[in-house]
């Protein structure tokens, strides 16, 4: 039997995510069925389960899975209670408030906010005194200020792209996420030797490609 | 519209059959233990003054609690915890009794607002014990036997480790490094998620960067005796050398009694900090993903209630245990004798029950079956 299980998020992440696995010597077969909901690593000693991104530290949370990997835009949103050991260096990224100009400096009158990351964004602004309605969405939320449902939207930027297609622009940066290993409060404890092992297996590597980049001329 | 009648609350459920068999096995087990230590039972007030659990627990955990306003306007609250009752107890009703106190309950307590979303349940069983007037390494050892005492005895087939910690290593850390209470908050947070980098990144504004980095690296793992050397190269203060100390005699003891494979020192542990003042320990089962108990040393509860007093205690979730048990088929939950038949159909009534009285009166288990009675 597996002495470890990892959640791994479908999607955006995955393939990164593998990759790092599998540099710290973690390897999935070489002809795994992409269907496969769960798998087990080369050695026999470590099981992947593939799910839904945000479903990730529900998986870890009740100990289903040991660890796991999520961006930080998901952890926050999910409030899990879980271990946060390493920051992978992968899937870097902004979550931010983008508007289709720059957002009136008037605290007193209610900003429509469309967005995934509903928690995240009433916690910003709440913080800043800005009453806001939040209407959360759970695709395409570009979209939002362009048909004007909302004002503005807080949501996650990899490369802008989207935004500017839809004339939109980074107004208020929240808060840069990246991938991070998640770990379950008792497996820390109950299999303290193995997830150790990973642990310092993914430093190792994480470290190793932090040089290589900084070295890049 | 009203909800259909067969709706059942979030967080609220009915126990029945080899569930219901396991929690009564758990408690039964847990007080008979409590009982062997000389720990007498104490029911606690289902309802109390919310302001008597905010002053005992915090704000924070007691606004998780279900409350309702009382007739002359104030607030109450469903018990969230039972320590809090037990220790305006001793300063009240039993103020002039002889000490040490040794009680013990089993208790239902109530959350409205559940910690974290893996634990469902907002009305818990709470299984526990508190030792009031005892400052020693003895009393910790006590609390920390009969916990152990208690693990065993429910024969789980599973593994548990119970970790340690002393409240104190982190208060003189943070005392020795100067910080506000802001900043207090923020390290606590980053040593309890474990998020190491960032925590050296935070350590590097108040202290060398190689002192940084040996802190985050000693609170990364758990282990056993050789924590303690470890510990005493990066923490240098008087108020957490102290608490290592103490600690370090508590894990000798520990260690004599043949019972340091099920231990483990975990200098991470830094939950509900305002609360405890010495040892904090915490329980945990192999197959549970969520932590089955914790305790702990907290010398300052008591003086909300009348005079500080010293006081350590643990707590056990029978829900958790009882799950598991129930789960483990081989496990044997009950105390009866054998199942023994009782009656059939062709007797007439007055028969079946003089067959099931003699039968009851030998202690034997009766079930009355058959159409006619």
């Amino acid at each position: 039997m597996a002495q470890l299980t990892i959640a791994i998020p479908k999607g955006r992440l995955e393939a990164e995510t593998l990759d790092l696995f599998a540099a710290a010597g973690l390897c999935l077969p070489a002809h795994r069925d992409p269907r496969q909901l769960a798998c087990l690593d080369e050695s026999g000693e470590t099981r992947f389960i593939f799910v839904k991104p945000s479903d990730v530290p529900v998986y870890v949370e009740h100990g289903i899975a040991d660890c796991g990997v999520v961006g930080r835009d998901v952890l926050f949103e999910s409030e899990a209670d879980l271990l946060q050991p390493l920051s992978l260096e992968i899937g870097a990224c902004r979550i931010a408030v983008a508007a289709p100009a720059e957002l009136p400096e008037n605290g007193h009158s209610m900003l429509r906010v469309a967005t995934k990351y509903p928690r995240i964004a009433s916690r910003y602004f709440g913080e800043r005194g800005q009453p806001v309605e939040i209407i959360q969405l759970s695709g395409s939320v570009e979209l939002a200020p362009v048909l004007g449902l909302a004002d503005c939207i807080v949501d996650l930027v990899e490369t802008g792209r989207t935004l500017r297609e839809n004339g939109l622009k980074v107004t208020e940066v929240i808060a840069a996420s990246a991938a991070q290993l998640v770990v379950n409060r008792a497996s820390y404890q109950l299999k303290a030797t193995v997830i150790a092992k990973l642990i310092s297996a993914l430093k190792g590597v994480v470290r190793l490609r932090a040089v290589a980049r900084a070295s890049r001329p | 519209m009203s909800e259909p009648l067969s709706k059942i609350p979030s967080g609220f459920r009915y126990y029945s059959a080899r569930e219901a068999q396991a929690r009564r096995f758990v408690e039964t087990t847990s007080m008979n233990v409590f009982a062997g230590w000389s720990y007498e039972e104490i029911v606690t007030p289902t309802v109390d003054y919310y302001s008597l659990f905010e002053q005992g627990m915090g704000e924070t955990e007691a606004q998780r609690s279900f409350r309702l306003v009382d007739v002359d306007g104030r607030l109450l609250a469903f018990r969230p915890d039972v320590t809090t009752s037990i220790a305006r107890a001793a300063e009240t009703l039993f103020a002039k009794r002889a000490r040490p106190l040794r009680l013990c309950y089993s208790a239902t307590v109530f959350r409205q607002h559940t910690q974290s979303k893996a634990d469902w349940r907002r009305e818990l069983t709470q299984i526990g014990c508190e030792l009031l007037g005892k400052n020693t390494t003895a009393g910790d050892m006590e609390i920390l036997a009969i916990a152990t005492e208690l693990l065993q005895r429910l024969q789980l087939n599973r593994s548990f480790v119970i970790t340690l910690s002393d409240a104190e290593i982190f208060s003189g850390i943070v005392e020795n490094l100067g910080l506000d209470a802001k900043a207090r908050d923020e390290l606590r947070r980053l040593v309890d998620i474990r998020a190491l980098s960032e925590l050296e990144l935070f350590l590097n504004s108040y202290t060398t960067a190689e002192e940084s980095a040996a802190f985050a690296n000693l609170i990364q793992l758990s282990g056993r005796s050789e924590i303690f050397a470890r510990a005493r190269q990066v923490i240098t203060n008087t108020r957490s050398r102290a608490a290592l100390d103490r600690l370090e005699s508590l894990w000798r003891i520990i260690e004599s009694l043949g019972y340091s494979s099920n231990f483990e020192i975990d200098l991470g542990d830094v939950s509900r900090l305002d609360y405890y003042t010495g040892l904090t320990f915490k329980i945990y089962v192999g197959g549970l993903g969520v932590r089955l108990g914790s305790g702990g040393r907290y010398d300052h509860l008591t003086g909300k209630f009348g005079r500080d007093e010293p006081a350590v205690g643990f707590v056990v979730e029978l829900d958790a245990l009882a799950e598991l048990l129930a789960k483990e088929e081989q496990s044997n939950l009950s105390n009866q004798t054998e199942n023994v038949l009782v009656s059939s159909g062709v007797d007439d009534a007055c028969t079946v029950f003089q067959k099931a009285l003699k039968l009851r009166a030998a202690n034997r288990q009766v079930r009355i079956d058959g159409e006619g009675t």
